[in-house]
This record gives C-alpha cells, sequence and structure tokens, in this order.
C-alpha cells in the first residue's frame, strides 16, 4: 500500500470517479441518470416556472407557481401574526442569532458571561416580545404560526429538553436508589409513549381533567409536551456520554480536593457532553422535524400553514409548490443545525488535541 | 322608589307577555360570550368553501360566515369572533371542554353522536351526500343514468361501498376502478381513465377546482347518500341552542322571504310583511326573547348576507368551486332548506 497522494481539484476528481474505464462507466451512467432525473425537475422549478403576478390566472401550465408562494409568502413564515408586528419576532430572532454569534466569535470579550446571559434571558424577551403584554399588544398563540412557530417550537421545546435531560441523566447514575428510580420511570415513560399522543392527550385530555377556567395555552402545552419526550431521548445521550467519561476522571478530580457537584460540574459533564454531542445534535434535529407533528391539534406550523393555504379556493391544487417549498425550508435548516453541531465538536475537540 | 318603578314594569310585562316568554332561563354560554367581549367558534382547519383561510389571513367560508352571522347577531359585529381551527379528532373534545361556544365545522348529524356525546345539532345549514363529477360533454346529469360507465373511487372507502350497493340495487351495469389513494382516483379520473368520480358534494366542488379544466367538468347534485351538517352545541344550555338555531333558521328565512343584505334596511322600514316585520325587529320583541337585540337579524343580514348570499359566495356560483344548490335550495323552490315560520 503506497501512502496516499494529496489530491486537489480536478485531478482529485479525475482519480476518484475516473481511475479505470469501468470506474469512468460507471460514473457516466450516474451522472447521466442524475440528469435524467434533474432535467424535468429544473424545467418545472425554474425554466418553466411563473414567478411574477398574483393569481392564479398569472401561471402557466407545465411549470411550478411560484405565484401562490408569493402571495402567502407572509403566512409561510409568521402565520397569521398580525403584519405591522410582525418586527417583534424578527426582532427576537435576530437577538437570538447575535447572542448566538457573540457566543461563537473568539474575539467577543467576556463569552461565558454573555453566554449565561443569554440563556437566561432570551426566553424570557422573546416570551414578551412575541406574546405581548406590558406595553406591546397582546398577540395570542394561535395567531403564530409558519416558520416562526416552528422555530419557537423548536427553541422552547429544547429550552426545556436540555437541562431536564442533564438532571435525568445524573438521576439513572445516581447511587441514590429513589432519585435513580424516579429517573428511570420519567425517562422509560416518556420515551416508551409516541409524540404524537403526548401531543395529542396534551392538547385534549388536559382541558378535560382540568377544572374549568383553568387554560393552559394550547401551543404552550405542545411545547412542554415536547419538550418533555426530546428531554427522555437527550438524557439517554447524555447518560452514554457519563458512561464514556473515565472513572479515573473523578477520582483524579477528587484527589485535587474537588467535591461532588464541582467534580460533575467542571470535570465530568464537560467530557460527557462533547462525547455526547452528536448524538444530541440528532436529536434536536429529530426535534425540529417532529415539531410538525402539532398539526394533529390543529397548531399551524410551517407545514401546517402550507396545508391550510391548501384549502383556499383560490390555491387549491398547488400542493406540490406548497411542500418543496415547506420542505426545503426544513432541509436548511436542519443542515444549519447539523452544521453547528459540527462546529460545535470541532471547539470542543481543540482542548483534546492540545494534551 | 327606584325598584318599586322597577318592579312594577316587571309585573305589567310579566302580565302582558305570553306564557312562559318570563320563565326563560338566562343563558350561561351567551353570558360567558358577552363577558368575553367574542364568540369562540370551533371550525375545519382548512376545507376549500367551507373554512379557510385567506391571502390575507382571514378565515373565510359557508361555516365560518354563520360563526360571524352569529357574532353579529350578539354583538352587532361580525368581526367579535375568533376560531379554533379543528382537526377530525378534535372537535368533540374542543367542544366538550368549552374551549368553544360552538362547532361549525362540516360535521356530519347522526343518531350516535347526538345520543352519545353530549352534543346538540340545532339544525342544517348544508346538506351534504356522496355524488359524482362527470364530464360536461358527456351530458351525464344524474347517477342513474351512468348505465355503463366507470367510475374511479379509492380502495375502501365509505364511497366505493356506498357506490357500489346503490347501482347494484338499481341494476346498473357501472364498472368502478379502484385506485390506492384518493388522489391516485381523482387524477386517472382527469386523465380519461374513467368517466366520473366520486366522492361527498362539498370535497367533489374543492376537488373540481384541482382539475387541469375545471369547467370542463360537472359536478351532479343529486345525492345517493345523505349527510346532512350543521352547528353544534353542548348540552345543557337551551337557551343558547335557540340562539344558535334561529339564527341560522333567520338566514334561511331571510332568503325565503327576499330579504337580503342589500334591502334590509328599506324592508325593515317599508315591508308590509308581518313576518318580515317580526324577523327584522320592526314589530314585536323576537331578539329580546333570545336575549340580543332586536335587530340582531339586521344584523346578521347585513353581515354575512341571507342564507343564500352567503352559499353563493362562499363555495356557489360566485366562488371557485361553483357549486350549484341543488338539494342545499329553498324548500318552496325544490330544494330541502326549511325554516319553521317565524311567530
Amino acid at each position: 500500500m503506497s501512502a496516499p497522494i494529496a489530491l486537489r481539484g480536478w485531478s482529485l476528481w479525475r482519480a476518484r470517479l475516473f481511475a479505470t474505464p469501468l470506474d469512468s462507466a460507471i460514473s457516466i451512467a450516474v451522472l447521466l441518470g442524475l440528469g435524467v432525473i434533474l432535467q424535468p425537475l429544473l424545467i418545472w422549478a425554474i425554466a418553466n416556472a411563473s414567478w411574477s403576478g398574483s393569481t392564479r390566472a398569472d401561471c402557466s401550465p407545465g411549470g411550478a407557481c411560484w405565484v401562490f408562494i408569493k402571495a402567502r409568502f407572509g403566512q409561510f413564515m409568521y402565520g397569521f401574526y398580525p403584519e405591522p408586528e410582525r418586527w417583534r419576532p424578527n426582532l427576537f430572532g435576530a437577538l437570538v442569532l447575535t447572542w448566538g454569534l457573540a457566543v461563537l466569535m473568539r474575539g467577543t470579550p467576556r463569552r461565558g458571561l454573555i453566554a449565561l446571559v443569554g440563556v437566561i434571558v432570551l426566553p424570557f424577551l422573546g416570551l414578551w416580545l412575541l406574546y405581548g403584554g406590558f406595553g406591546l399588544r397582546e398577540i395570542e398563540t394561535r395567531q403564530w404560526g409558519g416558520l416562526m412557530l416552528t422555530l419557537v417550537l423548536t427553541y422552547y421545546a429544547a429550552l426545556i429538553a436540555l437541562p431536564l435531560a442533564v438532571i435525568l441523566a445524573l438521576g439513572r447514575r445516581s447511587r441514590l436508589p429513589f432519585l435513580r428510580l424516579l429517573s428511570i420511570i420519567f425517562i422509560e415513560f416518556w420515551r416508551g409513549v409516541p409524540i404524537l399522543t403526548v401531543i395529542f392527550l396534551a392538547s385534549l385530555l388536559l382541558p378535560l381533567i382540568m377544572p374549568s377556567g383553568v387554560g393552559v395555552d394550547r401551543l404552550a402545552r405542545a411545547i412542554i409536551g415536547l419538550g418533555l419526550v426530546i428531554a427522555a431521548y437527550m438524557a439517554e445521550a447524555f447518560r452514554g456520554g457519563l458512561q464514556a467519561v473515565p472513572g479515573g476522571q473523578a477520582e483524579a478530580s477528587a484527589a485535587l480536593g474537588l467535591g461532588h457537584w464541582r467534580t460533575t460540574a467542571f470535570i465530568i459533564l464537560p467530557q460527557a457532553t462533547r462525547i455526547a454531542l452528536p448524538a444530541l445534535t440528532n436529536e434536536t434535529i429529530a426535534l425540529l422535524k417532529n415539531t410538525s407533528l402539532v398539526l394533529v391539534v390543529s397548531i399551524f406550523d410551517l407545514l401546517g400553514i402550507a396545508q391550510a393555504a391548501l384549502a383556499d379556493p383560490t390555491w387549491v391544487g398547488f400542493q406540490v409548490e406548497a411542500y418543496v417549498f415547506a420542505g426545503a425550508i426544513y432541509w436548511v435548516l436542519c443542515w444549519a443545525l447539523s452544521a453547528l453541531g459540527l462546529l460545535l465538536e470541532a471547539r470542543m475537540a481543540e482542548g483534546r488535541e492540545r494534551t | 322608589m327606584k325598584t318599586r318603578v322597577r318592579f312594577a314594569a316587571a309585573f305589567v310585562a310579566a302580565m302582558t307577555l305570553p306564557a312562559g316568554a318570563q320563565s326563560l332561563a338566562p343563558s350561561p354560554t351567551l353570558d360567558a360570550v358577552r363577558a368575553r367581549g367574542h364568540l369562540e367558534c370551533g371550525v375545519h382547519i382548512g376545507l376549500p368553501g367551507f373554512s379557510f383561510a385567506n391571502d390575507r389571513g382571514e378565515w373565510a367560508g359557508l361555516d365560518v360566515d354563520f360563526c360571524r352571522g352569529l357574532a353579529a347577531a350578539i354583538f352587532g359585529d361580525p368581526t367579535k369572533v375568533r376560531y379554533t381551527p379543528t382537526t377530525v379528532q378534535q372537535r368533540w373534545a374542543v367542544l366538550q371542554s368549552g374551549q368553544v361556544d360552538l362547532l361549525s365545522r362540516n360535521t356530519t348529524i347522526t343518531f350516535s353522536r347526538n345520543a352519545t356525546l353530549g352534543v346538540n345539532f340545532v339544525g342544517i345549514n348544508f346538506y351534504e351526500g356522496q355524488t359524482f363529477i362527470v364530464r360536461r360533454a358527456a351530458r351525464v346529469t344524474k347517477p342513474a343514468e351512468l348505465d355503463g360507465a366507470t367510475v374511479c373511487v379509492a380502495a375502501g372507502s365509505t364511497e366505493e361501498r356506498q357506490a357500489a350497493d346503490w347501482f347494484a340495487e338499481r341494476n346498473l351495469k357501472v364498472t368502478i376502478i379502484n385506485f390506492q389513494r384518493n388522489d391516485d382516483a381523482i387524477s386517472a379520473y382527469d386523465s380519461g381513465r374513467c368517466d366520473a368520480y366520486t366522492a361527498g358534494v362539498g370535497a367533489l366542488a374543492g376537488q373540481r377546482a384541482k382539475l387541469r379544466a375545471p369547467n370542463d367538468h360537472v359536478v351532479m347534485t343529486e345525492l345517493i347518500s345523505n349527510d346532512p351538517q350543521g352547528p353544534v352545541t353542548r348540552w345543557g344550555d337551551e337557551r343558547w341552542q335557540a340562539i344558535v338555531r334561529w339564527t341560522l333558521n333567520g338566514m334561511i328565512a331571510a332568503e325565503n322571504l327576499g330579504v337580503t343584505s342589500a334591502n334590509v334596511d328599506q324592508m325593515r322600514t317599508t315591508s308590509r310583511n308581518a313576518e318580515i316585520r317580526r324577523l327584522l325587529g320592526a314589530d314585536g320583541n323576537f331578539g329580546q326573547m333570545l336575549g340580543l337585540g332586536n335587530d340582531w337579524m339586521v344584523n346578521v343580514i347585513k353581515a354575512v348576507g341571507n342564507y343564500g348570499e352567503s352559499y353563493e359566495r362562499t363555495v356557489g356560483r360566485g366562488s371557485a368551486l361553483g357549486l350549484e344548490r341543488g338539494v342545499n335550495q329553498l324548500w318552496t323552490k325544490g330544494g330541502l332548506l326549511f325554516t319553521p315560520p317565524f311567530q
């Protein structure tokens, strides 16, 4: 075996795809196949597509009707959130993004403090901005929808799930039998119930059992339900991480004089998180996609609003456009989450390479 | 002093009103609606023509119109209503738990639902039923004329069984072609594989718009099944049921009496027809008997029009669905739509 030669650009592709005549034949066949599949798709989505106009009459047959998406774009993004107030979700989104970038950038002063403050303050700030009250117009959650709602569901459910997952994972490895049993029961219960059932029960059964007048918001119920199920899954990812940290780490920490909590917080958890990160990214992506299940309780997330648009007699029959558009957004979001996960993994690995 | 006058007035009123009118219990639902400041209406999550959100994010449709009309009857303002979209699985629980004041969402009225679910069907606002869509060029107008035709259906559906039974009973030779899903069946019909496709009349009207040339197809108006639909309320508030029932009846009566959103004000002042005068509050106090203002029906008709206007605008000829009136025509014009008198 010769050592691999560093290849770049065209030579790399030639070496990979056209090394032998057989390789070349297979590559050409695959490329041709792709062309056969992609060509009609591109013709439909771009070449023959209708882009301008405002009604279904502006759409030519044989191509995609992006006019439909254009007419409904506001709803796809914000649901029925009133137009003059849409700066509020925009501002909240911008704040979260800025915070995330600031925390990721190395040059930011006091990164740790910013990270901590953001984790604690942003959720409440978001709640105020989105829902209103205290000087802002109140916008009921039934008016929230579209992409904004998908992101809100993911953000808040993850916010419930992550800390709960750490506690459950630690609880399951605890030496106190009661705590361990409690964690096991919780994890096994929520992991054993389909998310659809949880959302359904939270939305339908809870209001029937609770005394009248005590109403928990429909959306809040869905978020809590999602958060609990995902927490159970994430707890197992964390447990995997915890078990992979060598026992010597805790012993060394104890020898240095650190107590149980400090050992857990500063020695064990950071290492466990690094190991569990790929699995956690996985769960977060699953969570993002699972948010579309809230459709069964008539909450219009991105997918729900796409389907709702199809019930408008003016736009009946454009389901392919609606689903292609929604699917593309989901794909971009999941890809972004996965890229974030890889970036975090690379960051966390730096500490190890130095040793 | 003041209380005594009020008492005396009440006494006089009690003596002059027909017996029974003064014993009406207050309606907890109406009180709750008034205190809240808006009506809570449970609607379909998305059904073309009946309940859908338009480009501006406003709910519209035949069932939604009824919610708006009811809000106008109570508040004089059709915008004082908020909608809770509901799925098939959710609808009963949402109504039973009090999250909505009524359902107005394409729900078929059946015996067992009425007897076991603790709900009341207060009237019929759409006579739904299975029928067929055919090509206009085929010049077929009734299901009985489909002898020798082929019909596309989704395998295992209620529609498949019902159509097969219906044709067998009448000794008609109709070939039924099964497809895995509804969408497959309708696209097979569109591509010429079958002469007809079958589904509920309301659903067919929506699906017609999906065809390549909607205007080349007609939905038959004769129905082979009976699935009437209408607003639903909870048990336990008879007064509220009366309000919902008579708001619907009022819309139907208005059409029968020729009262429209355009002429309602004029009718109220100039009409000499006794029933119109009672309906519009020019005579008597019918609105008050329900706990509403006497101009309640004026507000309803101004907001959404009479039944016919609402129908044509949402599912009829004024809409993309282009549905004929069919059985949803007044009883005086050969349909099934009926209201008891406003007397």
